[in-house]
């Protein structure tokens, strides 16, 4: 809302700058976003015309403008401005004007040519921080107009920003109160004293209201031998600085008193309605009605409408309707000064797409008492300004009034909530300039009768808002900050994460972040399956926003094949995130996942990473990747075992077994899916639930201390066949194996032509130790040739011992 | 051959020697002198036939030939030994690119959450959780906003079938924990909250939050102060400072909105507070005693307070990101940088 500072100040004295003004303001609840200057001109600087633009000789973006100022002579003026036109009327600063900036113009060359003064933009003349071009102005003022006098006089409008739980600020008398609260000074109520004429109204109309509920209140003056004309200058400028466009007296006038007030008026050509008279009611099927912004708009049953005694003529507390509008013709006004039930406006203003001025007021709500000094006030103003006469009386259909409420505050609470100990006084003297009545002041509660305009204020914490922010947020006693230990508070869960986080960044991963919905597309590409359990959003924003996530690898590809799009051939991410499917319930339900995503020679460092990437050294790259993380984890009753998924690439994916049951998959995507971001090597995926992986970063685990004897290793290449695992060569030589075989580690598989068709070598060392001793060259090779033996018989092998 | 021969001969083998050009005639020098054929077994021999009165001084003119030689050749090996690696040396190239082992990485917002909570953590706060998806109890009823506030319009809330929602704000968990537990609860929640937002350089549509809350018996609007005042200069640096400014939240009364004083200006004004000095950081408040009765709390008995901040807004203040979208995009050399 914008408050023209010379308005606010016919409500209440206050000796403070603007700036002064608008912290108080701002720091007691009333925020101020700008504070904009308008009017006053820069002493000397006229309206001029442009009469010829030449080509300046020596600069491209420069022009030659011949200007009338109203001078003696015509000017000539070096000009950059891209707007500059010929016959067009742009503020001019003279020879000798000193500009605001504080440069004083004169008589100078600009590349070789003389200026002869100064066209100037809005921020050289400190008006606005705008430089885009000269500052245009209205084709009427003759040249040598002052600026002051076509800019009008200075004024300070200060732009506020008002909570939802002040509607009662939503007015130039709202915010006095507010600052007449903040230096202890008075409002001063503008005279609404009627002088009225017979008949009386009710001889000329009557309103009929059917909803009392929609709406509480409706008044109705009637005004007559009104002379419908422009407003005079004075309300023109302050409508026009508070940011609404005056029209004609009879509506400036509504609108002049619902900024003073803030009570929404709507001003009806009484001879266009129907009988002259109002029923309030809701529409009736079918109805339509065509509003002031001229489009006509159909009417729904819960809707409210002010008719007359056949049809709809105003959307209430929304707009009023072309039809009943006032107009030149207009003589006899009929005043609408109303409340409406704010959930009522605000769902009818949303269902129409409409937001006016007064839906903004009734939405936030109106104190209902207000009506009366609202049509008492524009009243007035039309007798005064457009020469009306005012029938007698008002016509007020009304549910029960509001009567002012008790609310108490007692001292030891307010101390309690903001740590400041206040005199009893002091509080109620805060309490008394904002208008709430004291009827009590004792050292354990001060009681106060709350007018019905503050209808925020209904219990002792709103009191002692109040108390606080006039007495000033700034001067809060400091206290010590204290640490409190809350017993059986337990956040190991988020400190169990924040471990796999750490793990996985050990692991040399890129920690990424995605969106919790996504196009549901990228879903289906990696698993139409889930399509029926996924959660959608009934009311997306937009078509790459429409569906929660049930899985965090679709949109890990996708972000490997935008960086990959950007030349990045080489990532290794990871991500945590929730993941959300409908349960057998119908609910959604929500799983913290985990996510791995590799490509390219992530896995390698220094000069290997340019040779291509293989399928199997990326699967093991992911693969040793989760084994890694699983034994930093700590993680305890972990498998792999073979299993495709949909995204991944046949006999290339494994899933990832804890306890028992599935807790997630790794693999190579599929490369079908990979070629959609153009990704033609292997990508490693790994997904999977994040609570079964931390399940024992706690737990402990017996420590062995290092071995006391040395070990013995003994090397063994098997030539066997190429469907023989590795798997299945460790599980034989364990089982033929005495205790004292430490470990096994495959060193070398190869294939060649020398090996014959069907067949590799794979090169094993066996680490043999003994608890108890030193073992011998001798026992070692009986070790060995067990082992052996078995590796012979049952894989079959034939093995090159070393 | 007397001393003075000897002597002279020791000196010559010295200046042969430091001459020696390569390890092969250094070699040759070593075989000539010392060698086993070499003279020094030959002047050995010799010594017997010296007179008996010379004996002892030939005896040490020889020992300085033996020692001086072998010493001589031992450190000349050296030299051209350690002048042959440094010849080798274009070979073992010093200025070939190290090797690095792959650094990962927490994401921005993430480093965020985890210094934002490890400060509260500090100050005896428990970090705790709650869902994405809420109902609208929990997200409006439960705080306080009644059905017809504004911000329950479906233009801001995502909804879900079944009228349930993705959450607002992690304010939602407020009520959650109150009903799980009796005060004190001291309590910070990192998370994810929705909004209906057209994206763009300032606002997502996801986003992230850190809640606070603080409820025991007499907890003030001046704790509060105190308390984000701390946090203030624990994550901006010393010196920075808040202030309150009164607000309207629904869910805290009084309730406050939270500038902290700018840390790379010190307060008089920059490119980053926009020359305001402040920077608009939570909003916060004493818990409303609705709130309390809702969740079971007796606000005679407990008051506390409330506060909650934008993560991506902190990281685009802290980080100088100048574009919140960038925190989503996921491209690597610019997530690599932080």
């Amino acid at each position: 809302m914008k408050i023209p500072l010379s308005w606010l100040k016919e409500y209440v004295d206050f000796e403070d700058t603007v700036a002064g003004l608008a912290d108080k303001l701002t720091f007691s609840g009333v925020e101020v976003e700008g504070i904009e200057r308008l009017g006053g001109g820069v002493p000397g600087v006229v309206v001029a015309e442009v009469l010829a633009i030449e080509k300046h000789p020596n600069a491209d973006k420069l022009t030659l403008c011949k200007v009338n100022f109203g001078g003696p002579a015509e000017m000539t003026v070096v000009c950059g401005a891209p707007n500059v036109a010929v016959g067009g009327k742009y503020p001019f600063a003279p020879l000798g004007t000193t500009l605001p900036a504080g440069f004083t113009i004169e008589k100078r060359k600009v590349r070789g040519v003389f200026s002869e003064g100064m066209l100037c933009a809005e921020d050289e003349l400190g008006i606005s921080k705008n430089h885009d071009g000269l500052m245009v102005l209205d084709a009427k003022w003759a040249p040598g107009t002052a600026l002051s006098e076509v800019l009008g006089p200075p004024e300070t409008v200060v732009e506020v920003e008002i909570t939802p739980n002040r509607p009662d600020c939503l007015s130039l008398l709202g915010i006095a109160r507010e600052v007449a609260a903040l230096y202890g000074t008075q409002v001063k109520v503008p005279d609404a004293t009627l002088r009225e004429s017979h008949p009386a109204v009710e001889k000329a109309t009557s309103v009929v209201v059917e909803d009392l509920v929609d709406c509480p209140r409706y008044t109705a003056r009637v005004l007559q031998g009104v002379q419908v004309g422009p407003s005079p200058d004075w309300m023109k400028r302050r409508l026009e600085a508070a940011g609404i466009r005056a029209i004609n007296n009879v509506v400036d006038i509504t609108n002049y008193v619902m900024l003073e007030c803030g009570q929404p008026l709507h001003a009806f050509d009484q001879k266009l309605l129907a009988e002259g008279r109002i029923v309030v009611r809701h529409p009736k099927p079918g109805e339509k009605i065509l509003t002031l912004d001229g489009v006509e708009r159909a009417l729904e049953p819960q809707m409210l409408v002010i008719a007359d005694a056949v049809k709809p003529m105003a959307v209430a507390g929304v707009m009023g309707g072309e039809h009943s509008g006032i107009n030149e013709t207009t003589t006899d006004v009929l005043l609408e000064s109303a409340n409406f039930r704010p959930a009522s406006v605000r769902a009818t203003s949303k269902k129409l797409g409409m937001l006016s001025d007064a839906s903004y007021r009734f939405m936030r709500g109106v104190d209902a008492e207000l009506a009366e000094f609202g049509s008492r006030r524009a009243a007035k103003l039309m007798c005064e300004l457009a020469g009306a006469k005012l029938l007698m009386g008002v016509v007020d259909v009304r549910s029960e009034p509001k009567k002012p409420w008790k609310v108490v505050c007692r001292p030891a609470r307010l101390e309690a909530l903001l740590g400041i100990a206040a005199a009893p006084a002091e509080i109620a003297q805060v309490f008394a300039a904002l208008e709430l009545k004291v009827l009590k002041c004792g050292p354990d509660a001060i009681e106060v009768e709350v007018p019905t305009f503050r209808e925020d204020l209904t219990r002792e914490a709103d009191l002692i808002e109040e108390y606080a922010r006039i007495y000033g947020l700034k001067k809060l006693p400091p206290v010590r900050s204290m640490a409190t230990i809350v017993p059986d508070a337990d956040d190991k869960p988020a400190q169990a994460q924040a471990r796999l986080r750490d793990v996985l960044v050990g692991l040399g991963l890129q920690q990424i972040m995605h969106y919790s919905f996504l196009a549901e597309g990228l879903l289906d590409l990696f698993d139409q399956g889930n399509a029926p359990s996924r959660v959608k959003l009934a009311n997306p924003l937009t078509a790459d926003h429409t569906v929660m996530r049930d899985a965090l690898l679709p949109q890990m590809a996708e972000t490997i094949g935008l960086n990959f799009s950007r030349q990045v051939a080489e990532t290794a991410f990871f991500e945590t995130g929730r993941v959300f499917r409908l349960g057998p319930d119908g609910k959604p339900t929500e799983t913290d996942h985990v996510a791995v995503g590799l490509f390219g020679p992530a896995g390698r460092t220094g000069l290997d990473k340019f040779k291509p990437v293989e399928e199997l050294e990326m699967f093991l790259w992911i693969k040793g990747l989760w084994e890694q993380a699983s034994a930093a984890l700590n993680l305890r009753g972990a498998a792999l075992r073979p299993a495709d998924r949909p995204w991944s690439e046949p006999g290339r994916g494994m899933e990832i077994v804890v306890d028992g049951a599935v807790a997630g998959w790794l693999g190579l995507l599929k490369a079908e899916i990979a070629k959609e971001w153009r990704l033609h090597e292997p990508v490693g995926l790994l997904e999977a639930e994040a609570k079964p992986l931390v399940k024992d970063v706690e737990a402990t685990q017996p420590l062995v201390p290092p071995p006391s004897y040395p070990s013995i290793r003994r090397d063994a290449a098997l030539i066997v066949g190429t469907d023989v695992r590795h798997e299945r060569v460790v599980d034989v030589a364990r089982a033929a194996a005495p205790a004292e075989l430490e470990k096994i580690e495959l060193f070398d598989v190869y294939q060649g032509k020398n090996l014959g068709e069907g067949r590799k070598s794979m090169a094993y060392a066996f680490t043999y130790r003994s608890k108890t001793g030193t073992l011998t060259d001798e026992v070692a090779n009986g070790f060995q040739a067990k082992v052996n033996a078995a590796l012979k018989a049952q894989l079959p092998a034939e093995i090159r011992e070393s | 051959m007397d001393i003075q021969e000897v002597d002279g001969l020791t000196a010559q083998a010295l200046a042969e020697l430091a001459g020696a050009a390569d390890l092969a005639a250094l070699e040759a020098l070593r075989v000539k002198y010392i060698g086993r054929n070499g003279m020094l077994p030959a002047l050995m021999q010799g010594l017997k036939d010296v007179p008996a009165a010379d004996k002892p001084a030939m005896g040490q003119a020889l020992n300085r030939f033996k020692t001086g030689v072998t010493a001589a050749v031992a450190e000349r090996k050296a030299a051209l030994e350690a002048a042959a690696k440094v010849a080798k040396a274009g070979a073992f190239d010093l200025s070939l690119p190290g090797r690095w082992a792959r650094r990962g990485r927490l994401h921005p917002i993430q480093q965020l959450i985890d210094k934002t909570s490890a400060i509260f953590r500090r100050m005896g706060f428990t970090v705790a959780d709650g869902p994405d998806v809420e109902t609208e109890y929990y997200n409006f009823d439960a705080l306080n906003t009644p059905a017809d506030h504004v911000s329950r319009d479906v233009q801001d809330t995502f909804y879900l079938p079944g009228g349930l929602l993705l959450r607002t704000q992690t304010s939602a968990v407020q009520a959650r924990y109150m009903e799980s537990r009796q005060p004190p609860v001291r309590i910070v929640c990192p998370g994810r909250c929705y909004r209906r937002d057209t994206t763009d350089a300032t606002h997502s549509a996801n986003f992230h939050q850190i809640e606070g809350l603080y409820v025991d018996e007499k907890v003030s609007l001046a704790d509060l102060k105190s308390d984000i005042d701390h946090f203030a200069g624990e994550l901006m640096g010393p010196g920075v400072k808040s202030r309150f400014r009164t607000h309207f939240f629904p869910f805290t009364e009084p309730s406050v909105e939270v500038d902290f004083s700018c840390h790379m200006c010190g307060g008089k004004g920059c490119r980053v507070c926009k020359q305001s000095g402040w920077i608009e950081i939570m909003g916060a408040g004493m818990v409303d005693p609705n709130v309390f009765k809702l969740a079971g709390y007796d606000p005679e008995i407990v008051t506390g307070y409330a506060f909650g901040m934008g993560i991506e807004r902190l990281a685009m203040i802290l980080f100088g990101i100048d574009d919140i979208r960038r925190l989503y995009e996921n491209d690597a050399r610019y997530l690599a940088q932080f």
